[in-house]
């Protein structure tokens, strides 16, 4: 032998059992043993295993046809086995589904409950929730902000004009050119009918002057198209800079006069609330 | 939550309308958590509206698939599911498909059944559900919007 594996039992069994066949087999052969009462009975054992063999060679393809119950058993729980699987899976995949749903319906309402629905604007509830939170940092923070209370001038005679379905295009045009004025961070919402609130964080009444006038050159560039003409809406702006221990409450009132002051003064225009006061000129 | 399910006849209102009653039929007002259940023996009609996420889905659920199970082995007549369910659990979703494989066992016996299954035209979404749902499935699965 040759082979230099690892030995295999069932191998090794034949070859000796092959073996030992023909030792008897020569032994049967030999004449010298005829006589001998064991060449008799070692005959007869042959002849007996041969029979013997010859009867399982019959058996065994006919054991081989005859049904068994476990393969069929095997292959229908197998099969059970893959259903349950499809399934769970198919459970799995709708219940997935369903929850992107929840999900996406949750953010809806989230964003329905702070924002204003004509403007997109975030509301006068966010923005509230967002000055709370600025006065919360300036307790533990040295900075600052300041605060535009934003108007619409002479709203009311463009909703009579011209209808409110008009006066909500302005609005919505307006609030987009308040959201493309303000810097990047700060907040804009609609603070009730066409009265707007704008927050800069960390702004002091120079860079917030530099913010209002972005914001009036922007709604000065509006000009909506109408049946009866061309409509140039214009807005007043009050200004006020948030004092150590206020809340944005008394920064909100102080802007809101400063506001009223811009009315007074000719609208179109912003007044800071400050010791010295301050305008910009209308444009 | 009111529960019918003994023969007699007699009428009964129960949301959906006034319905003469001769035949075990399984009757179900809607919970927060629960959909509102009518099965209807004499109709071959089993509707659900509502959602469903109750903390042990086998309260409702038993019921219902033991009155499907039961129709379709007694009745000999076609079984129609109408499904207006804008919401359901893990659990219930399990339940439905058990559900839907008895409709499919009866189909493939030769016993007719169908599912309607409504969904809200204001969130197209949710017919996606009945298209997964009716996956698999080769009996009758109509997807439908329902206008509210």
């Amino acid at each position: 032998m040759t082979d230099s594996g690892p030995a295999d039992p069932q191998r090794l069994d034949r070859c000796r059992g092959e073996a030992l066949e023909l030792r008897v087999a020569e032994l049967l052969a030999d004449p010298t043993h005829e006589g001998d009462p064991l060449w008799q009975a070692l005959r007869d054992f042959v002849d007996h295993m041969a029979h013997q063999v010859a009867r399982l060679e019959r058996i065994s393809p006919m054991a081989d046809r005859s049904p068994s119950p476990w393969p069929e058993r095997v292959q229908h729980l197998s099969q059970r086995f893959d259903r349950q699987i499809n399934r769970l899976e198919k459970a799995i995949r709708i219940s997935d589904r369903y929850q992107t749903i929840l999900n996406d319906l949750n953010r809806a309402l989230e964003d329905a409950s702070s924002h204003d629905s004509l403007t997109g604007l975030p509301n006068r509830s966010f923005m509230a929730d967002c000055c709370e939170r600025e006065d919360e940092r300036l307790v533990r923070d040295t900075t600052t902000y300041c605060l535009l209370a934003i108007d619409a001038d002479r709203f009311k005679l463009i909703n009579d004009t011209y209808g409110h379905e008009t006066g909500d295009q302005v609005l919505i045009a307006l609030a987009n050119s308040f959201q493309q004025s303000i810097r990047e961070g700060d907040y804009c919402a609609r603070w009730g009918g066409e009265e707007f609130l704008a927050l800069l964080a960390g702004a002091d009444l120079s860079a917030a002057t530099r913010v209002a006038d972005r914001l009036l050159a922007n709604v000065r560039a509006i000009h909506l198209p109408h049946e009866k003409g061309w409509i140039n809406p214009r807005v007043s702006i009050g200004i006020a800079q948030h004092q150590a221990g206020e809340s944005y409450r008394e920064v909100y009132r102080r802007a809101d006069s400063a506001l009223l002051e811009a009315k007074l003064q000719g609208r179109d225009r912003y007044v800071l609330d400050s010791p010295g006061g301050g305008e910009n000129p209308p444009g | 939550m009111t529960q019918d399910s003994a023969a007699g006849d007699r009428r009964l209102s129960d949301g959906f309308g006034e319905v003469e009653m001769s035949s075990p039929d399984l009757f179900l007002d809607a919970t927060s958590a629960t959909p509102a259940v009518r099965a209807d023996w004499r109709a071959g009609c089993l509707r659900m509206v509502g959602e469903s996420y109750p903390e042990n889905t086998y309260e409702i659920f038993d019921q219902i698939i033991t009155w499907v199970e039961l129709f379709l082995a007694q009745a000999g007549r076609p079984l129609r599911l109408e499904l207006e369910l804008n919401y359901l659990n893990t659990s219930s979703i399990r339940a439905m498909i058990d559900i839907f494989d008895r409709l499919q066992e009866a189909h493939d016996a030769g016993v007719p059944a169908s599912v309607v299954w409504l969904y809200d035209a204001r969130n197209p979404r949710s017919a996606e559900m009945g298209e997964e749902f009716r996956e698999d499935y080769t009996f009758a699965f109509t997807i439908a919007a329902q206008d509210h």
